[in-house]
């Protein structure tokens, strides 16, 4: 007991000692979702910032999943305790905006002449303009790409050097490539990509299909999802097809690692993920003992090209600091946007080098002769048509949309929905959604 | 009270069951162990191993390197021991008040605690409860961490519950002996509940271990972070790829809970008969 | 002065939950009658319409079933089985100190990387509990994707989590059981089952009413972590209870103001079932 008294006065005097720190320099603090080795690899970069800017202090904050930073900003704005600059995620992005709590990077760039926009990629740039105004600055950006087992496309006999573009190719392909014992069970299947409402959209934007009115959300506010088309059904069916015939695996909503597990110990021969996969998938097959190959999205025959969608996070600028605060969060954000950076982010981690001079860069040093499935992902990145429907949705309900897609999509895998009924009542639960959210 | 074992099939029987539901109680820590142990590409390989082949350390290496362990460890020592006494205070002290005396508003006022098992702060409160730390000045301290979760329904009831076991005849020959209503509290009805107390403790602490979604919430620094917000701190936001990692740094916060209950058991495990109802 | 002391000895307890909880917990309660705007920009007043439209939502009345389904379920057989486990811990075995230890486990864990394991071994293709299954019994079962494997799993792992808890309280009251009871019965020819439920389990009635009360409290409140992290809900809601859903709400669609109708439906239903629960509980409790 009297060990327990000790080390409480013990800890108070600590915390009095403690409340003291250096005030001479201007303190930044920035929030992020990057877990693991990428909060060493972002330390260091603010590290390298400091360096040049000894007058700036940036405290770099893991604030928990990319949920639970968007949560404690919540918190935060709301007690006036907010950081300067916040990773915020794709889907958060209208929302952000509605809630007014950032500074438009497009008032930043036009305020500051240094600072040039147009070495930016466009393919990123238009997701996160609205309205015509850039409001946060792209970071960390990927798409999704489909992996597959070379080895394993040789033994079932397909070429590894023609994977799959069309649906029908992915359903034959698959099936070529499921291998069942003799109880039925499936012992290899053919595809797999976890259930996520992500593929769906990658999936609509590659045949340039929309999800919602109003352009996509771009022109003008949503009213409703539009997605009950020919080119949902197309998805829809493929989809259903696959499972119900068992040349495909489906893992539970959002589960990156089982999907990924199933590809890395052979289990499924192709596998669509995030282009932030490339280096476990680079290293897991050297491990595993089987080549990897890597190929764009596919989309159904005769369709429209359209484009992926960039998913991922960018970097924002939270309003209602004092102007010296602001403006040395403005130079982090800068300096972290700059090709250097982003070639190092790049390289470190898996997410695209959201700038043409990095690319060109990488480009001269041979990177991507070395790297195949690096080029592999630009390259379905930089053939993406512009539209619209590449561009990909701004919905302020987005989380709710995207959990009603997934809901109807495993209802539809179960047996309970045909695809067509469940392409209708995600189509109406979104549009429920979306009204509630516009108050409509 | 003991039980005594009896006939020897009995004592077998029981073994070879206990063995069963304590395997399958434990089997996902002895994956986490498992994975601790592997470097990250083993992980999804194929037949899935429960048992490591190797003892590869590498993972916990990193996983104290990546994150401030040693202090986030220190900082959750010091919130679960300070919430555990601060709730087995209250809780004490209210379930005496509620199972030994009679007052205007017992009731009432029992109630209203106990609907406080109703309001779960992390899920309806944070944004408000938050905005009270900011106006103490509490944002980022131990403060924050620890007194706002002192009070507790589960402690009072229990207590209460356990104090009503305890027969009058006690506490009126305490009076009898010359000794006021806290003495009796103290030198008589606490020594009594010795197990529970134990027992609960174990509780209390486990809880505010594992607390994650308020420290993630209230602290602006790594180092007032506390172990389940390191253990987070493995995970990257697009699904975690370092299992091994991931699992050297949750098996090296669950053990403390493991070993604090190791060693906490013979406080509320007996293993001789008593019974200070006795005579 | 006697008089004051049960005043006196609740003050800790009281100014805690008055500033710490009842305080905040009003604040976003009453915003069940608005919509939040995000990030709390504002607020527009609209009445009850968040509860007209959680009624009127076929999702919503599901959830609700399914809760009180999964409550019922759970807590039974918890209560039951850490019971007769609880039992069988204060006998001296070997091993009986690590056996509590190793069935303690599932509650030193949080919920998070609880659910992340189990995840990870029901696999449908490679985690290890399919292995087993497809070895053993060659059938393959997708555990949390598919209809009823996946509200058996959230049972499951929720009976887990939850028994831990309930067994620590048994076997710390089971001990204050006067063993003379149990001898003069045994000699007067009651077998061993009935000793244990017609003496050991009415004699431990005070805690298994608190249990109950407790278990069905944490199935109802905390469950979200476990259903978030093993099947987020599904397939298609499935296992989607009330909790979840204001998980959701708040949290991943940030409706503030949905959330908090929710939160009051909750409570309402908690202090109806708890208000019947004493009535009828406390007389089937026997106290010496």
């Amino acid at each position: 007991m009297k060990k327990i008294i000790f080390v409480t006065l013990f800890v108070t005097l600590l915390l009095i000692s403690s409340s003291v720190f250096a005030a001479d320099k201007t303190e930044v603090q920035f929030w992020h979702a990057m877990g693991g080795w990428r909060i060493e690899l972002l330390q260091e970069m603010a590290n390298d910032f400091m360096a040049l800017h000894p007058d700036i202090n940036v405290d770099v904050q893991y604030t928990g999943s990319y949920g639970d930073t968007i949560n404690k900003l919540n918190v935060a704005i709301q007690s006036g305790v907010a950081p300067h600059v916040v990773q915020g995620y794709d889907i958060a992005t209208q929302m952000l905006i509605d809630g007014e709590v950032a500074i438009p990077m497009q008032d930043l760039i036009d305020a500051d002449p240094e600072f040039d926009i147009g070495t930016f990629m466009p393919q990123v740039l238009n997701y996160y303009r609205v309205g015509g105004k850039l409001y946060c600055m792209p970071f960390n950006s990927s798409n999704a790409v489909m992996f597959y087992n070379r080895t394993l496309f040789e033994k079932a006999g397909l070429d590894p050097d023609k994977p799959p573009k069309t649906y029908k190719e992915l359903y034959e392909y698959s099936k070529m490539l499921t291998t069942k014992d003799d109880k039925g069970n499936v012992e290899q299947a053919g595809v797999c990509w976890n259930l996520h409402c992500w593929f769906f959209e990658e999936f609509m934007a590659k045949q340039n299909a929309a999800l919602v009115d109003n352009d996509n959300g771009r022109t003008g506010r949503p009213t409703k999802a539009i997605f009950n088309s020919d080119a949902g059904l197309k998805v829809f069916n493929m989809w259903n097809n696959l499972s119900k015939d068992g040349y495909m695996i489906n893992t539970k909503v959002h589960d990156w690692t089982g999907s990924r597990n199933l590809f890395i110990s052979q289990k499924v021969a192709m596998l669509i993920t995030s282009t932030s996969d490339v280096a476990l998938m680079v290293k897991s097959a050297e491990e595993n003992n089987f080549e990897l190959g890597s190929a764009f999205m596919p989309i159904p025959e005769g369709a429209e090209a359209g484009g992926v969608v960039i998913g991922g996070g960018s970097l924002w600028m939270v309003a209602g600091k004092p102007e010296e605060e602001t403006k040395a969060a403005w130079e982090f954000v800068k300096f972290m946007a700059e090709s250097a950076q982003q070639i190092k982010w790049h390289t470190g981690t898996g997410y695209f080098p959201v700038r043409k001079d990095a690319v060109e860069d990488l480009l001269a040093q041979g990177y991507y002769s070395e790297s195949p499935h690096n080029l592999t992902t630009i390259m379905q990145l930089l053939l993406s048509t512009q539209n619209y429907n590449s561009n990909g949705a701004i919905i302020g309900a987005f989380a709710e949309v995207r959990n009603a897609v997934e809901s109807n999509v495993q209802k539809m895998l179960n047996g309970d929905l045909t695809p067509e009924e469940a392409l209708a009542a995600a189509e109406k639960d979104c549009t429920t959604a979306i009204r509630d959210y516009e108050g409509l | 009270m003991k039980i005594s074992t009896g006939k020897k099939t009995d004592f077998i029987v029981t073994e070879i069951i206990l063995i069963i539901v304590s395997f399958i109680f434990v089997l996902p820590l002895i994956l986490a162990v498992t994975m601790s142990l592997q470097p990250t590409q083993s992980v999804f390989s194929f037949p899935p191993k429960f048992f490591p082949t190797g003892f590869n350390w590498k993972n916990y290496l990193q996983a104290f390197n990546t994150v401030p362990f040693n202090r986030l460890f220190l900082n959750s020592a010091i919130v679960a021991i300070m919430v555990t006494l601060g709730k087995l205070i209250t809780g004490t002290l209210a379930g005496y008040a509620f199972a030994n005396f009679n007052f205007f508003g017992k009731n009432f006022g029992f109630s209203f605690l106990f609907a406080t098992l109703f309001l779960p702060a992390e899920l309806i409160m944070i944004v408000p409860l938050f905005a009270i730390m900011a106006k103490f000045g509490w944002v980022n301290t131990y403060w924050a961490l620890t007194i706002p979760f002192m009070a507790s329904a589960t402690n009072t009831f229990i207590l209460r519950q356990h104090f009503l076991m305890i027969p009058k005849e006690l506490e009126d020959s305490a009076r009898i002996d010359g000794a006021g209503p806290m003495a009796y509290f103290v030198k008589i009805l606490l020594p009594l509940s010795k197990s529970m107390i134990g027992g609960i403790s174990i509780i209390n602490f486990i809880y505010a271990w594992n607390f994650y979604l308020w420290p993630l919430i209230i602290t602006m620094e790594d180092r007032m972070k506390t172990v389940q917000v390191g253990v987070k701190m493995l995970i990257d936001a697009e699904g975690a790829n370092n299992w091994g990692v991931i699992m050297a740094g949750t098996v090296s916060a669950v053990i403390p809970t493991l070993l604090v209950f190791f060693i906490l058991q013979p406080l509320f495990v007996k293993s001789l008969t008593r019974s200070g109802i006795k005579g | 002065m006697r008089k004051w002391i049960p005043y006196l000895l609740l003050i800790p307890t009281f100014v805690i939950i008055v500033l710490f909880i009842y305080i905040p917990a009003g604040f976003s309660l009453q915003t069940s009658l608005y919509r939040v705007l995000p990030f709390g920009r504002g607020m527009n007043y609209v009445g009850i319409k968040n509860f007209m439209r959680l009624f009127s939502n076929a999702d919503y009345i599901y959830s609700v079933k399914f809760t009180i389904i999964y409550v019922a379920l759970t807590v039974i057989s918890t209560i039951l089985l850490s019971f007769l486990i609880a039992i069988q811990l204060i006998k001296k075995l070997p091993g009986v100190r690590l056996f509590r230890t190793l069935i303690f486990a599932p509650y030193a864990v949080s919920p998070a990387i609880a659910g992340a394991l189990w995840t990870f071994m029901l696999n449908p293709v490679v985690g290890h509990i399919s292995y087993f299954f497809q070895s053993t019994f060659g059938i393959q079962v997708e555990w949390l994707t598919s209809k009823p494997h996946a509200f058996y799993a959230i049972i499951f792992a929720s009976i887990w989590k939850i028994l831990p808890f309930d067994m620590i309280f048994y076997i710390a009251s089971i001990q204050n059981v006067p063993g003379e009871m149990l001898e003069s019965a045994k000699i007067e020819g009651a077998g061993v089952m009935q000793r244990t439920w017609k003496i050991i389990f009415p004699l431990v009635s005070p805690i298994t009413f608190y249990l109950v009360i407790m278990n069905i409290v944490t199935t109802m409140f905390s469950s979200f972590a476990i259903i978030d992290v093993m099947t987020k809900g599904g397939p298609g809601q499935y296992t989607t209870n009330m909790i979840y859903r204001l998980y959701l709400d708040g949290f991943y669609f940030q409706k503030q103001g949905v959330a908090s109708a929710q939160s009051i439906i909750l409570i309402s239903i908690m202090i109806i079932v708890t208000l019947i629960y004493f009535k009828f509980g406390e007389r089937h409790v026997h106290y010496q």
